[in-house]
């Protein structure tokens, strides 16, 4: 017998005391592309990084793939720097027209990836096409969204066709669209001798994936088939802690939000325009739109995130946006998350203190909070089960778990309006279940919701109204409760 | 103009000197409201216009930019800094007289020619602000009587301003208010509501007078912030050239050495800097900068003997009226010297590698920081004052010379400061001569330990421990800095 691609024998890994993988073995033949499932916190991402030799594996993994470089690990996570070699940011830079330029433009940072890699730029241009990013190369990185910024990953790795190439959650804030035509391009460089290994929990996966695999207990389990979903049963009945059930909110206005005829551009790029919306204090609304259609713009604006709010005619809480009010008592009303809010989020911040900066809006925390707040925190994280992360860096967490704080942050204050963009991006279903559950129960006390969801099955039951940007501007506005009496 | 300070008594001159109250976060409680519906225009929208101007917006104050006619027409950065964040743009005429508090943000040597253009159209008791004391209390500025001049200096770069506040956070910030133009009484008010606007109340404040901050800042940027770090830098790497080490290896010690080394500085001061060290390397560590400050201390006091008489601004500016000679002269030299022409090397420098290899850095920085501490405290300067301008920004300063060496750091600080640098740099280079005759690459390029048993004499450890950590520097230091743990650390490579 042909000895195995990858041969993973005996491999343990530990982490703060707990056994993450259990002498695990795995074989990766050729002609096998393999979907890796599990809950989030099983091992698979520090199991791709050991495979892909970037962190130790103590010799527990072998390979008859030659160059290391021949392996390539496509992280759950983007990173990028600024053209001094830093990657000290805050999360508003991207707005700022002044900070864009600290940073290289996309076709900058390709031609420099093509060079190092000795590789074609002519065999780019398809990739791009094929992702629909071909607008973005005089983009800066600093401009990019959280998808877009995968995309450009994706791209990387497509172009770069490694021998073994290990995708970690690659469908993470891409729209439908773009992740056909991901699984399209990956049954591609399949077909041309990559092998694949897809870190996922989705259904949707591309057709030449033959193999499958989930850890479990620190160990590989394999199947031939996709395995039908199991769910344990949650404990949603658990009682939401009872300071989030009580609001001492200011009275109601007419609208929480109103925009008259928004419009965001930069020089001649226009961002957004002809943006006419309403939203009444406890509506509970879905944003959608593909990747680079203005959504993050648009929340930006509410979340006083956006310079261009200035020039605008738009009211938030009843009053009209820029007429005295300071961005600290907007921030104060609102709770935000964010792919990118988490993606700037200081990391050298434990679970215990990201969480209660929440009630500061502020990233870090940078004040005592008192024994009142405290206590709030230790309901918080006591009921997401965070408790053994409590003192953890955020940081060091299975990017599932970092969520879940960050979306404790989110909530601690109990705000009137709920801003959540893409919050379950890196959870896996169970987590998913959960905290829309939890959702749909903050927002029963009158809570506004504007929720950000590519995928219609991860949306909560709450959500009544729908507004679908697409090219900056507003696509369709619609009631999804009546539609679906109407069904 | 006469030089302010130097018409004062000395009664009066140490009397302004020795302003310096650490306010309370009670002092703040009234927020925004003495600035509230008032019109803020900002003259200069460069570092500190642009990013005080967004921070003072966002706080929900009415701000607006004057600009002079040139900007304007010529579309310049000032003019896109300011419109493509959709402020309000107008040339002095349009903007200066329904403004209730203007605020010079202009370069520092221009500050005499821009106020003489704006004072005449500033309404009847109007607030002027500055964010340097320099044209008040060097050159004497007369401000007409019945407007309020106050100040509110940030001890940070303009960027930093701006990325601390949308953190949710601060800078420290000093604020004045000067004695001769106050005749409301509401100089102090608005100088704290400002604050509160650019979220400096959230760092720490130090209530100064124009001529403490003036005195201290100049002292404090030509010595140890941007002069010793210049000179330290520069001398370091031609000792590892002069050693054979290899020059990449060099450029990128040196470059990003003194960030990480003054990293160490936010969190515990001096102390913990040299902690940083093991013993042996702490024990040579303080002997030299010991021997580095009884070199150095007589160019430091004549650095503060000049800007107390006010002889260095004078030279400055004849300088300046001589079409910035020297300036330029130095400017170049810099650029030309074989530290900011060789470019970091490719080499992987672990965090701990940086003070290993780089003893010879933790003692300049170790001698600057206290010679600069304790020649102003001699002077007359309050401790807290002499430690924003020394030990506290060294690290912020420390950060300009990572990105992109010496070039950048004098392009990021003023030009007083960078005028004031040059000057330092060119009589400490020959001081240290001698002394840099006996450095050995174990001190720099090399790691001290290597070879080493690493055994020391514990009362000679005792000892040392002693005299860092006592050191009035590190008294004051720790209680400041409690009230601003929350400097967020700067990433390295
Ligand atoms: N840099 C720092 O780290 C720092 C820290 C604290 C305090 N400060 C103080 O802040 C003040 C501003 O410094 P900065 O570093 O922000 O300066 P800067 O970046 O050089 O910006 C100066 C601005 O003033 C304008 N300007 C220049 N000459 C002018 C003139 N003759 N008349 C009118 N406008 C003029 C420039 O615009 P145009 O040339 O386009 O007109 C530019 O927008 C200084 O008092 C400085 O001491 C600086």
């Amino acid at each position: 017998m042909k000895s195995p691609v990858v041969n993973i024998q005996n491999f343990t890994l530990k982490f703060q005391h707990s056994t993450v993988l259990d002498e695990l073995c795995w074989h990766i033949n050729a002609g096998e592309n393999w979907l890796l499932s599990g809950k989030s916190g099983s091992g698979k991402t520090v199991l791709a990084k050991a495979i892909a030799q970037l962190i130790p594996d103590y010799g527990a993994i072998t390979t008859t793939i030659g160059l290391r470089s021949a392996i390539h690990y496509v992280a759950n996570w983007y990173q990028f720097k600024d053209l001094e070699g830093q990657s000290n940011f805050y999360y508003q830079q991207r707005y700022n027209k002044q900070s864009v330029e600290t940073t290289n433009t996309v076709g900058a940072e390709l031609r420099y990836f093509g060079k190092k890699h000795q590789l074609d730029f002519d065999e780019v241009i398809p990739i791009l096409t094929a992702l629909n990013v071909n607008d973005l190369l005089s983009a800066t990185l600093i401009q990019l969204s959280s998808g877009e910024h995968k995309k450009l990953q994706l791209l990387k790795a497509l172009w770069l066709r490694p021998k073994l190439l290990i995708l970690d959650l690659p469908y993470n804030g891409l729209d439908s669209a773009s992740r056909k035509n991901l699984n399209h391009l990956l049954d591609g460089v399949a077909t041309s001798g990559t092998q694949l290994i897809l870190i996922a929990n989705d259904t949707e996966i591309p057709s030449c994936i033959n193999r499958f695999a989930k850890i479990e207990h620190g160990k590989i389990v394999e199947s031939d088939e996709m395995q039908p979903r199991k769910f344990e049963l949650l404990e949603v009945d658990r009682p939401l802690p009872e300071f989030l059930t009580v609001n001492n909110w200011p009275e109601p206005v007419g609208h929480l939000i109103k925009m008259i005829d928004v419009k965001v551009s930069y020089g001649d790029k226009i961002v957004l325009e002809d943006i006419n919306w309403e939203v009444k204090p406890g509506e509970k609304w879905a944003l959608q739109g593909p990747n680079g259609s203005g959504k993050s713009t648009l929340l930006s604006l509410i979340c006083a995130d956006h310079p261009q709010a200035f020039a605008n005619n738009f009211y938030l809480f009843g009053n009209k946006r820029g007429s005295g009010e300071s961005i600290w008592e907007i921030k104060e009303r609102i709770g935000l998350i964010s792919p990118e809010l988490h993606w700037y989020f200081d990391p050298s911040a434990t679970v215990w203190q990201s969480i209660v900066s929440g009630f500061y809006d502020s990233a870090g925390l940078f004040c005592e909070p008192g024994y009142t707040k405290s206590r709030q925190a230790d309901e918080l994280i006591d009921y997401f089960g965070l408790m053994p992360y409590k003192n953890t860096l955020v940081s060091q967490l299975p990017l599932g778990t970092q969520r879940l704080a960050l979306l404790g942050r989110t909530i601690i204050k109990n705000p009137e309006l709920l801003i959540l963009d893409e919050p379950c991006q890196g959870l896996d279903t169970q987590q998913i279940i959960h905290f829309n559950k939890l959702v749909d129960e903050l927002c029963k006390n009158g809570t506004t919701l504007i929720y950000v969801g590519h995928y219609e099955s991860q949306l909560p039951t709450c959500i009544e109204k729908r507004i679908v940007l697409e090219n900056g501007r507003i696509k369709a506005l619609e009631n999804i409760l009546e539609m679906a009496v109407q069904d | 103009m006469a030089n302010y300070f130097n018409t004062l008594s000395l009664r009066e001159k140490l009397n302004q000197l020795g302003v310096c109250d650490f306010m309370e976060s009670s002092e703040f409680l009234d927020g925004v409201n003495a600035l509230k519906g008032k019109k803020l225009v900002i003259v200069g929208c460069g570092a500190q216009g642009l990013n005080q101007g967004l921070n003072l917006r966002d706080s929900g104050l009415d701000v607006s930019y004057a600009l002079r006619k040139e900007a304007i027409e010529g579309k310049r950065d000032s003019w896109k800094n300011a419109t493509e964040n959709n402020f309000k743009v107008g040339t002095y005429e349009e903007l200066i007289p329904s403004a209730d508090v203007v605020i010079n943000l202009t370069p520092d040597k221009q500050h005499t020619a821009v106020v003489n253009a704006i004072m005449p159209l500033m309404k009847e008791g109007a607030t002027l602000s500055y964010s340097h004391g320099f044209n008040i209390v060097e050159e004497g500025m007369q401000v007409r009587k019945d407007l309020t001049v106050i100040m509110v200096a940030p001890k940070c770069p303009g960027s930093e301003v701006r990325a601390e506040y949308v953190r949710g956070f601060g800078v420290p910030t000093l604020i004045a208010v000067h004695p001769e133009n106050d005749p409301q009484g509401k100089g102090l008010a608005q100088a704290k509501a400002y604050c509160v606007g650019t979220g400096g109340h959230k760092a720490g404040v130090l209530r100064s007078s124009f001529v403490a901050e003036v005195k201290s800042d100049l002292m404090g940027e030509q010595t140890i912030l941007c002069g010793l770090l210049q000179t330290g830098s520069i001398l370091s790497f031609d000792k590892m050239i002069e050693k054979g080490i290899e020059a990449g290896y060099a450029s990128k010690l040196v470059q990003y050495g003194v960030e990480v080394i003054t990293e160490a500085l936010k969190q515990g001061g001096i102390t913990a800097m040299m902690d940083r060290l093991s013993n042996p390397a702490k024990i040579k560590a303080f002997e030299i900068s010991e021997e580095l400050k009884t070199i150095m201390r007589p160019l430091f006091q004549k650095h503060q003997d000049d800007i107390m008489s006010g002889e260095f601004s004078k030279t400055m500016m004849e300088d300046w009226a001589n079409g910035d000679k020297n300036l330029l002269k130095w400017r170049a030299e810099t650029g030309e010297t074989a530290f900011e022409k060789t470019p970091a090397g490719d080499v992987k420098i672990g965090e701990q590698e940086y003070f290993d290899n780089y003893t010879l850095m933790v003692a300049f920085v170790r001698a600057g920081v206290e010679l600069a501490f304790e020649t102003m405290v001699d002077a007359g300067i309050k401790p807290e004052s002499a430690y924003y301008e020394s030990l506290h920004e060294t690290p912020l300063i420390a950060n300009t010379i990572a990105r992109k060496k010496l070039f950048e750091m004098n392009r990021v600080i003023s030009d007083t400061a960078e005028y004031g640098c040059y000057l330092f740099d060119q009589a400490c280079k020959p001081l240290l001569s001698d002394f840099m005759k006996k450095v050995d690459s174990d001190l720099v390029g090399k790691n001290f330990n290597e070879g080493k048993d690493g055994s020391v004499d514990n009362r000679k450890l005792i000892e040392v421990n002693d005299a860092i950590r006592n050191h009035p520097v590190e008294k004051i230091g720790s209680e400041l800095r409690k009230a601003m743990t929350a400097m967020k650390a700067i990433k390295t490579v």
